[in-house]
């Protein structure tokens, strides 16, 4: 099922856990960009209907594309005016006589200008409604990561800002590290206490050990 | 009355005026004397606004015509329940509204404010008192309620037929208790700020203040949405009007608000984030008001338009720019105690959870001002409407509620893979169950699947939580189920009180992918006797009876509701017409279970007696009007006074056991 191999990776990745968080923000930016590519946006949609006929749910999402001229802020679908009758009226007509939706609104695009949409077009300097929110979106993502990886730098920079001096007392400390449980089993010769293996190579907790930077 | 009324108003005015420049003066010249009368000043800055609002009820009770306010929105005939609704239904009124629960509030909120704040209290009263100066001030000079006609009318107006619903007496002072609710969370910061205290002083008060307006903002929504869905007429709540993206852009800045200062409540961290997210939201509150009272932009709450905009679009500025001054000005002293241990944490949860609100915030703010910017910079008149909030906001909000489950799931400071698959398995084996039996039933809306999926994640996961909690209690103490349940939930009330909240907005969100996605919609005229189908039922339209009232015509429809041959229900939908007005409000019969709405509503009466209907199915939205009050719920929760209050840094850090811990207990 196709949804279910979208969220596959996200809970059987044998991969760091960070990576998943970014796994599963990179699903949302996803979903913002599939959602962009619907035409119907989250109305009901129904499969192509045979040349001529169209189903009232069809209609309706052209409705909803539509504003009412004279009412603010209303859509033809919702306006309960005589106008916004008749145009539901035409639009109907429009679909029985097998116009396509985007011709539809074309029609009334002609007629009462681009304002009459109830939603910008995704062609031309338009195309800055749409992205401006995708762009913010990814700039958020971005400036959420760095910010958090910038405050959890923060305090082992003030430990690595003093250089050891002694090389011969790294292994003691990587033995203090061990014992706090923060590497696991000391594979590299770096200095395990360095941000990095940190930040990316968490090891599994014991549910015990809560305290080791208890403020209290 | 009138007299009384503005004498108050004005000696109101000169008070919080005092107040302000009090405060800040016995503060500056180290006199408690000057400090202590400002803050008196204040208490009785409430006294006289409700003097104010009490002669304002009685005038319009009395149907005191000679007062331009009570003539233009009252009548002989209006019931007098009404008053309450009349009250704010115009932009005097509602500014007396706004300004006297500023005052309540801040009194309440100085008079309980922790001892530790005690330095910085006259800034926050300054700051308070400021701000209603200013309301007060535009209300004495621009916006009098209590301004007299020169002549004494015979009738009044009368109100607006649209208010007169039991959603209006409810909806519209919820929120405009919650927009300006926002400005106490808001004195506490800045107030801390000004004072150089700039640790977490003020987080308990901001944190409660900022609750108290998130559920007022919440409530207000979900009442207004209520309100246009069995009022309006087209089957729908919310199409991200104007007006309704004001108030709900603050509401996004607060929710923000009250996530991320918990962080900085439990772990000393955030702390410039936390100011910078109580400006954003009291920014945001401005920018409600000022679009409420003649903003630029065309909406359905046009009632309320004035002259007043471009003050508030001046106070916006103001209460923009000063506040992010002084925020610069504080910055060197913002400092965290506490570091971010790791990507896996409650603390980056938080974070992104943040992000989402403030980018969805921001997607209905970039909708709002488009148009506008389209027209300078293109010359091309460019509506922003609901299609494009639907398809942009629609998977941040699933992105929101994705973290809604992960969020109090994930341990503070640092998860393991252990503790992560020990609280996130059974979640997602159950959120993934969900999708797959349903699309096996035949569902094939990936965005549906998609929010069916995460709703039962995070109520898995908060079930769960439950559940563990409740059995080691239980475990530990020997009490039933029962009890210890609610030993549980009165063990850590904020937590708990949360989850409930949390659960809530599971609900809302079931209510708007079932009629986002599952509603139908039919548009019919119906003669005498004829009928129509939509889904499995069968509508009989069996005649519209017509009354004349005082101030309007009635068309009282009966429809008779069948499935299979046999008959469920019959509704009477009411269409009343006001030539006053020539405005038209509708009454929508609705058979409501918790699976599915059937919607009926008259949209015109045609001269033969056969009447436009629209009839809806829409599911699933019962649970979304459920949830206001379970949100309430868990609110009061969250925010009732625990007794024993353990300071937060001194317990020791949550990894993820759920439940009651011995410190807890």
């Amino acid at each position: 099922m196709k949804l279910s191999n979208l969220l596959a990776p996200l809970v059987y990745t044998p991969c760091k856990l960070s990576l998943r968080v970014l796994l599963s923000l990179s699903l949302v930016t996803l979903l913002t960009v599939t959602s962009l590519a619907q035409v119907n946006g989250l109305h009901a949609q129904t499969p192509e209907p045979p040349e001529g006929s169209y189903s009232e749910s069809q209609a309706q999402g052209i409705d909803r594309m539509i504003m009412c001229p004279v009412c603010p802020a209303e859509t033809i679908d919702q306006a309960q005016v005589e106008i916004s009758f008749q145009m539901r009226a035409v639009v109907r007509e429009m679909l029985a006589d097998g116009k396509e939706r985007d011709e539809i609104l074309a029609f009334f695009v002609e007629r009462y200008g681009k304002d009459i949409l109830a939603a910008p077009p995704k062609t031309g300097a338009n195309l800055v409604a749409w992205l401006a929110p995708v762009g913010g979106f990814g700039a958020g993502l971005v400036a959420v990561f760095l910010i958090i990886r910038s405050m959890s730098r923060q305090r082992p920079a003030l430990v690595t800002a003093q250089p050891v001096q002694d090389a011969g007392l790294i292994p003691y400390l990587e033995l203090v590290d061990r014992h706090l449980d923060l590497t696991r089993g000391g594979t590299s010769n770096q200095p395990s206490y360095s941000v990095e293996s940190r930040g990316t190579d968490v090891p599994e907790q014991s549910e015990g050990q809560t305290g080791k930077e208890g403020k209290g | 009355m009138a007299d009384l009324g503005a004498i108050s108003l004005w000696i109101a005015l000169a008070l919080a005026a005092y107040s302000t420049v009090g405060s800040v003066a016995g503060k500056l010249r180290l006199s408690p004397a000057l400090v202590e009368s400002a803050q008196s000043a204040m208490y009785a800055v409430g006294l006289a606004l409700m003097v104010a609002t009490l002669s304002l009820v009685v005038s319009f009770i009395s149907r005191d015509f000679e007062i331009a306010y009570v003539a233009a929105h009252s009548d002989l005939a209006m019931a007098n329940k009404f008053t309450w609704v009349a009250f704010y239904a115009g932009n005097e009124g509602s500014l007396l509204y706004i300004a006297t629960i500023l005052s309540i509030m801040s009194a309440v909120a100085v008079w309980r404010a922790p001892e530790k704040f005690k330095d910085a209290l006259p800034y926050t009263t300054a700051i308070l008192m400021l701000t209603l100066t200013f309301f007060v001030a535009v209300m004495a000079v621009m916006a009098n309620p209590f301004d007299k006609l020169p002549f004494v009318p015979l009738d009044g107006d009368g109100i607006n037929p649209l208010l007169t619903h039991f959603g209006m007496f409810f909806h519209p002072p919820a929120l405009m208790a919650g927009l300006i609710g926002i400005t106490v969370p808001f004195a506490f910061a800045i107030g801390s700020l000004l004072a150089g205290k700039t640790g977490d002083e003020w987080v308990d008060a901001g944190r409660v203040w900022g609750m108290v307006s998130w559920v007022l903002l919440a409530g207000g929504l979900l009442l207004g949405s209520w309100w246009a869905y069995t009022i309006l007429g087209w089957g729908g709540f919310w199409f991200w009007d104007p007006v309704e993206n004001a108030a709900f852009m603050p509401w996004l800045g607060i929710t923000a608000f009250i996530h991320s200062i918990m962080v900085q409540k439990r772990r000393g961290m955030f702390r410039m984030w936390n100011i910078v997210l109580i400006n954003v939201a009291f920014g945001l509150a401005l920018y409600g008001m000022f679009m409420n009272r003649g903003g630029s932009v065309p909406s359905v709450h046009s009632f309320g338009a004035s002259q007043l905009g471009w003050i508030f679009l001046l106070f916006l500025a103001v209460g923009v720019i000063v506040p992010f001054a002084i925020f610069i000005w504080r910055y060197p002293l913002l400092k965290s105690v506490q570091n971010l241990d790791s990507m896996l944490s409650r603390e980056a949860a938080f974070l992104v959870n943040n992000m989402l609100l403030l980018a969805i915030a921001f997607v209905t703010l970039w909708g709002t001002v488009y148009p506008l910017l389209s027209r300078l910079t293109n010359d091309e008149e460019i509506t922003v409407a609901r299609p494009f909030y639907d398809q942009v906001n629609g998977p941040l909000m699933l992105g929101l509620v994705f973290l809604m489950g992960v969020g109090p799931l994930i341990p503070w400071r640092k998860a393991g893979m252990a503790s992560l698959r020990r609280s996130l398995l059974l979640p997602v084996v159950g959120g993934l169950l969900t999708v797959g039996i349903l699309a096996a039933l035949g569902l094939h809306k990936d965005y549906a699947l998609i929010a069916f999926g995460l709703a039962t994640f995070v109520t898995t996961g908060i079930l769960m939580e439950w559940f563990r909690g409740t059995r080691s209690r239980r475990r530990n103490s020997g009490d039933n189920y029962v009890t210890a349940f609610c030993a549980l939930i009165a063990a850590n009330r904020p937590r708990y009180g949360g989850y409930i909240v949390h659960l809530s907005v599971v609900m809302v969100t079931l209510g708007i992918v079932g009629t986002s996605f599952f509603g139908v919609q039919r548009d019919v005229v119906l003669g005498i006797g004829e009928s129509t189908t939509i889904n499995d039922y069968e509508l009989a339209y069996l005649g519209t009876v017509e009354v004349q009232k005082s101030n309007r015509t009635e068309f009282t429809s009966t429809v008779q509701v069948f499935r299979d041959g046999e008959l469920l229900d019959t509704l009477r939908t009411k269409r009343a017409f006001y030539p006053s007005f020539n405005m038209a409000a509708t009454a929508a019969a609705i058979r409501s279970t918790p699976v599915e709405d059937l919607y009926v509503v008259p949209s015109e009466n045609l001269p033969d007696g056969s009447v436009g209907f629209r009839v809806l199915v829409n599911p699933l939205i019962w649970w979304m009007w459920v949830a206001g009050p379970v949100m309430v719920l868990g609110t009061v929760i969250a925010l009732w006074p625990q007794k024993i209050q353990a300071p937060a840094p001194a317990r020791p850090p949550r990894r993820f056991a759920p439940g009651p811990r011995p410190s807890a207990a």
